[in-house]
């Protein structure tokens, strides 16, 4: 069975007095341990497909199964804990609290899943160590570079340990060394770790990481290639 | 979880210092206002508490006419009909004391010109225990040099009101003519004159803004009195004393009871009914000043309000992760409800001792400056019941004026939460 399982997938949201058809039949299936590249101009459905992709919406109509859970049968509240388990989320936009600092951060996810104290400070302390941040542990977002805050959400992303790693432009608020640096990091991290990496990207060399490039254009996968 | 929400909501609090100031100042002021008025109202309770207690032991009640407690009542004293007999004889009563007060025509020495001083004058019928047993009711009366007030055994004797003094042409020792009804009538010997007081007639004690002022009162020994006019409808007020081991509300029912039976339109008043009076009257001043102090207060959740709401607008983003990461909407609901329940909370604290020392400084000011008769102070109050209800309270204010903001912070969908700029 397919980790993501997607069938005939639509999405229609309204926007001002028109109905937007954002996913219009898609499939898409992802196999555990997979890194998957999602890429397409704007408009094509990349934003859609990666909150249908990481639980954070239902579809309008179609199948879309996360470890068989079908995401249209469960409650609001389910669809939370499945998420707050299954997937870590990286942002283009880094997405961190401002109040809290690098390991308050962290700790985030494993509070809203209930983690013992000790447990969630260990590690949130053993994930910055990973990324390579164990100096700036007590830094607030505001006193980090952008590629140490994205380095504070990938150690976000992987604090409830979950499946799936789903990063919307992990490398578009970044310039192209610190991108890199980036990538190479996600890609460390999932081989090691053996978490299943969704990509979302403009970014060819981000694609590059990806075991296969899946290409979107208006709503439906229209090509899919697998890198060598 | 508790504990984490806690740290979250006040660490927000402080990342918005300014902000959260401005909201925590509005329900400072609100409740520096609820806690100052309320624990005035306290200390004026307490003073006017220990007033009556100094004038009514825990072994004295007095009887006086049964309108005197009703809220109809007009502030003046009437007269009423009593037989002290029957109150003498309740179980339980040590000693009785009572006023009467009649006019009558009195004619004193000649003038100058020699003419006989005469005209109608008040007179009243003193028991002599009223001085020495019930000296709280009479206040301190002053008694001008060479003079003495009414004793026990006195017959034909009176004190005079320094203006009755002079107009009878009357000094120590001379004698003057008082007529009772029918051919009731005595020479009584001047034996002290009241001094002329600097003091308004409302500060000389009970007795003496009877019915009209001291300085123009004819008083004598209440036993003569009933030589010159039967005991009638006349009493002003009878003042009890009880025996050791009575309780003064049991003996106080029963001669209430007593004195009914036989007609007497009487009640008996304790110092338990005085202050009864005076806590009713105090909460609804009470009611009135806290009524004003909470329109204050509902401005200060107001700005808690437009705070909260300001920074769910502003953290709108921030829900949005939370939310992506495993944040249910009760945990974002209670986040913010922490939050704004923590800005009610520290205005709460900041407010009660500004309360408090606003109550504090007015009570000093008071018994400073304020030039009050007869040793009365106004104690200050800080009331532990009232401090433990307002910081609960304030917190309450806080997290309910969060309420409706954290809801619909709440249950904004995660996806258009996390699209939000």
């Amino acid at each position: 069975m397919a980790l993501l399982d997607l069938r005939g997938v639509t999405k229609d949201y309204p926007l001002g007095s028109t109905i937007v058809n954002a996913l219009r039949g898609l499939d898409l299936s992802i196999e555990r341990g997979e890194i998957v590249a999602i890429m397409g101009p704007s408009g094509s459905g990349k934003s859609t497909l990666m909150h249908i992709l990481g639980a954070l919406d239902a579809p309008t109509d179609g199948e879309a199964r996360l470890e068989g859970h079908d995401l249209r049968e469960l409650s609001e509240n389910e669809l939370v804990t499945l998420r707050g388990r299954k997937v870590g989320f990286v942002f283009q936009t880094f997405n961190l609290i401002q109040s809290l600092t690098a390991q308050q951060n962290v700790e985030l996810p494993m509070i809203f899943l209930g983690v013992k104290r000790r447990d969630r400070l260990e590690r949130a302390r053993y994930l910055l160590e990973k990324v390579g941040l164990e100096d700036r542990v007590a830094h607030r977002p505001n006193e980090l570079s952008g590629g140490e805050r994205q380095r504070v959400a990938i150690a976000r992303a992987l604090a409830n340990d979950p499946e799936i790693i789903l990063a919307d432009e992990p490398t578009g608020n970044l310039d192209s060394e610190t991108g890199a640096t980036i990538l190479d990091l996600l890609k460390r991290l999932s081989v090691d770790q053996g978490k299943t990496m969704i990509l979302i990207t403009h970014d060819p060399d981000a694609a590059a990481i990806a075991h296969r490039v899946v290409r979107l254009r208006d709503g439906r996968v229209v090509q899919e290639v697998r890198n060598a | 979880m508790l504990r984490e929400f806690l740290r979250l909501a006040a660490q927000n609090v402080l990342h918005r210092k300014l902000r959260s100031f401005l909201a925590v100042l509005g329900v400072c002021i609100g409740i520096a206002a609820v806690v100052g008025l309320i624990s005035i109202g306290l200390s004026l309770q307490a003073m006017m508490k220990g007033e009556v207690s100094k004038v009514f032991g825990v072994d004295t009640f007095v009887v006086m006419d049964q309108d005197m407690m009703n809220q109809q009542r007009h502030g003046a004293m009437k007269e009423f009909a009593l037989n002290m007999d029957t109150l003498q004889g309740v179980e339980g009563v040590k000693i009785v004391a009572a006023v009467r007060q009649r006019t009558a025509f009195v004619q004193g020495g000649v003038n100058a010109e020699g003419k006989a001083q005469q005209g109608f004058m008040p007179v009243m019928g003193l028991s002599p225990e009223l001085l020495t047993e019930f000296s709280a009711f009479t206040g301190d009366l002053a008694l001008e040099p060479g003079g003495r007030n009414i004793q026990v055994g006195d017959t034909e004797v009176a004190v005079l009101g320094a203006n009755v003094a002079e107009r009878l042409v009357v000094g120590l020792g001379d004698s003057f003519l008082v007529a009772g009804e029918g051919k009731n009538e005595i020479r009584a010997t001047v034996i002290g004159i009241l001094a002329a007081s600097e003091e308004s007639d409302a500060d000389q004690g009970f007795a003496s803004g009877m019915s009209s002022s001291s300085g123009d009162t004819v008083y004598i020994p209440y036993a003569t009195m009933g030589r010159l006019w039967p005991e009638g409808n006349d009493f002003l007020v009878t003042a009890v004393k009880i025996l050791p081991g009575y309780e003064v509300d049991d003996v106080a029912d029963r001669a209430e009871e007593a004195l009914k039976a036989e007609g007497s339109r009487v009640t008996a008043i304790t110092s338990g009914d005085i202050t009864d009076v005076i806590d009713e009257m105090l909460a609804y001043i009470n009611i009135f000043l806290g009524g004003l102090a909470a329109i204050s207060l509902i401005v200060g959740g107001v700005g808690v309000m437009n705070t909260m709401f300001t920074s769910v607008l502003e953290r709108t983003k921030d829900i949005g992760v939370m939310k992506a990461v495993g944040a249910k909407n009760r945990h974002i609901l209670a986040v913010f409800l922490i939050e704004s329940g923590l800005i009610g909370l520290f205005g709460g604290l900041i407010g009660t001792v500004f309360g408090l020392g606003l109550s504090a400084v007015v009570c000093w000011a008071l018994n400073t400056f304020a030039n009050m008769p007869g040793g009365v102070s106004f104690p200050f109050v800080a009331s532990p019941g009232l401090i433990v209800v307002t910081l609960l309270g304030a917190f309450a204010i806080g997290a309910m004026s969060g309420l409706w903001p954290a809801r619909r912070g709440s249950r904004m969908p995660v996806v258009d939460a996390l699209r939000y700029e």
